[in-house]
Formats: C-alpha cells, structure tokens, sequence
C-alpha cells in the first residue's frame, strides 16, 4: 500500500501545484543545494507508457524530471523486450509498449553479488514482456531509464493492469484522489486518531470512501488502533459491536478487504493489520 | 510519436489501421495451413497470416503485425501469453486507450 500513498501525497504537491518550482528552481542554485527541491515525489514509483515517457522533461542536469509539470522519480514500464545488447559494463534494453520504445539500461555488477544479479537478470530475453522499473537517466540527447529491477510478466493481465494503473494514477495526480474534497487536497487519512470513530467514520472522505459501510467501519477501527502487530477478529468485532452483526458478514468483508489489498494477516489467520 | 507505434487493438478498431503496425490480443479458435484464425478481445474473428518461426503454443497470443485488410493480419511476431487472459479486460483496457479522455497517456 505505501506506493499508493507515495501516489497520493504526491497528488497532493503536484496537482496542487505546491513544492515543485519548476521555473524558479534552476536560479537557486546558491540557496539550496538540491535537499529542500526534492519532493516525496522524487522518492515514488510512477507507472508509465512509453508515450509519456517520450514526454518527461529534466530542466537541467541536477533538476528533478518531469512529466507534463508533475515531478517524477523512480518509473515503471510494462512491455516487449524488442533488442537487447549485452556489454561487459551495461545491458542495454530496447522496450516498446505499442506507443512508442524506451532504452533501459542495467550496469552490471553495481550490486555487489555480480552472481545473484546475472542469475536474477538471465530470464529475459528477446521478443518477450518484461516489467522493468528504475529511474531516469539521460546521457547527451537521449534518454533512458536506469534500470533497477526488471522480470518476465509471466501473467499477460499485468499488461492490461499497468495500462489501467497508467491512466488511473495519470487521472489522480491531475486531479485529485476520488472523492477528495478539494482537488489535489491534502492527506485526510491520518489527520487525527479521533475522527475515525466508528461513529462518525461515514463523514470522511478518502481513498476509503468508495468501500462497502461496513469495510470502511473496520478500516476506520483500525486506523484508530494503529497496531502493526495486527488486531485480533473478536475485538474487531466488539468494536463494531452491532446486533445485526453475524459473523459471516464480519469475515466475508475481512475477506473482501484481504482481496483488495488493504488488510493482511499479521501473526495468524485471526488477527488483521492495515496494509499502509 | 508515429516512431515505434504498434497500439493494441480489437477487432472494430482493424479498419483504422489497415497499412500500419498493430497488437491485437486474441484468442486462438483454428490453424488453417499458414494461417490462424483468432478472436479478438471484441469478440470479432480476424485471420492472421503467419510467417516462418512463429510459434503459437498458447491458448491467448498477442499477435504483432501489419493489417492488410479489416480483418486480415500479417504477422510479424507472436506473444504467447498463456491459457488464462481476461479478454473482457483487454477490451475494455483497448476502448479506454482510444477514449478522448484518455488518449494523451497513450498517444
């Protein structure tokens, strides 16, 4: 879940068109040295197409890059590995998505187990999808992504899915979270333990929101409890303590939350922390 | 960005893109001698001319190539991609990729 929040605070600076100065940073040279310009956004992970990234821009060389006035900083690509150029110093990828290529590069050996790291990079080979994740990097004219970290897609949905992730998260930092007040609004979530009482939790609006009454009722209780260890299932349910409440809809919205990938068993199959 | 470009496609799109390269994620239904018949993510059937070298062993394949006519591909690579694809999801992923709203991201 923590990239989603990387996702969402940067909404927050982005779309709000707060931290980043995009015209007046490069004249500050003397004040700042880099540190105060770097946004969380320089430390999250943004899908993109090949498109946008044929779009990024880097003002110059020490400033943060760019897309479309949003700063970004670690991307990740879904796509077809087209070439591949295998050099004693670097790995050179050609990447293309259907909307245009990009150039991944891998230096080999910066780990420092060159043997696990050839192990881990041996499965990709020409012609095949691969999601390759890293930051941008631009030498001369040409850019290319610095690769971190890239594997097979052994499972052809992730193609569709990081298309979809491309536009939704495109869609929130323009935007705003769904159902946030104000666009590019600050982080609601965590703004204060008290305002997530079971009582009042349907007023608040947040990535949450769009969640069934009663998933959202134990989000809330949990987010109250702030316990990483997990929460035990009874005393979830004590503190929902409805009469209506049965124990198959209590474990069925358990369930429906451990699916979407907001909850997830700590110590055993009884006890649920939040995944953020 | 006409570089490169291969978008995905279904069937309904094929009459836009006759001459140019597309992806069309499909189902494979029949070989027939150098040619396969496929279903698209829209349910539409489109033959694709296969060359020398392609394997299709999957039950879903990604079939890259030129359109020769509306419902013809010649193709010029194949992507296995396994038995378990959401077509429905491929669809509705192509639609939103040539929905005006959208088309900035991808184009």
């Amino acid at each position: 879940m923590s990239q989603y929040d990387s996702y969402y605070g940067s909404g927050g600076g982005g779309g709000g068109g707060g931290g980043f100065l995009q015209g007046g940073s490069p004249f500050s040279q003397t004040g700042s040295p880099g540190g105060t310009q770097r946004s969380e956004a320089s430390m999250s992970m943004r899908p993109i197409t090949t498109n946008q990234f044929q779009k990024t821009e880097q003002p110059h060389g020490d400033a943060p890059w760019s897309l479309e006035g949003i700063e970004i900083g670690h991307v990740t690509v879904v796509g077809q590995v087209i070439s591949m150029q295998q050099h004693t110093t670097n790995h050179i990828y050609n990447i293309e998505d259907g909307f245009g290529r990009v150039e991944a590069r891998h230096w080999v050996g910066t780990t420092g187990n060159t043997e696990a790291e050839i192990e881990k990079w041996s499965g990709i080979e020409e012609g095949i999808y691969v999601r390759v994740s890293g930051f941008l990097k631009s030498f001369g004219n040409k850019k290319y992504i610095n690769a971190s970290y890239m594997r097979p897609v052994t499972d052809f949905n992730e193609v569709d899915f990081h298309f979809l992730e491309c536009a939704t998260v495109t869609m929130m930092l323009e935007r705003g979270t769904p159902h946030s007040a104000r666009a590019g609004g600050q982080k609601t979530v965590g703004a204060g333990s008290s305002a997530y009482q079971v009582n009042n939790a349907m007023d608040t609006q947040d990535e949450y929101s769009s969640l069934a009454p009663l998933q959202q009722q134990i989000i809330r209780f949990l987010v109250s409890q702030d316990n990483k260890d997990g929460v035990h299932v009874g005393v979830i349910a004590r503190a929902l303590g409805k009469a209506d409440l049965d124990a198959e809809k209590l474990s069925s919205a358990l369930d429906a939350l451990l699916d979407s990938g907001h909850l997830f068993n700590t110590i055993d199959e009884n006890h649920f922390a939040l995944s953020r | 960005m006409s570089e490169h470009l291969s978008p995905r496609v279904n069937s309904a799109r094929l009459p836009n893109f006759v001459g140019k390269t597309v992806r069309l994620p499909c189902k494979v239904i029949s070989f027939n001698g150098p040619s396969a018949k496929v279903q698209a993510s829209d349910g539409g059937e489109v033959t694709v001319v296969l060359g020398a070298g392609m394997d299709i062993q999957d039950t879903f394949v990604e079939i890259v190539g030129t359109v020769t006519d509306p419902t013809t591909i010649k193709t010029m690579a194949c992507i296995n991609m396994g038995d378990k694809l959401d077509l429905k999801l491929t669809n509705d992923t192509i639609e939103m990729m040539y929905d005006p709203r959208f088309t900035k991201i991808f184009f």
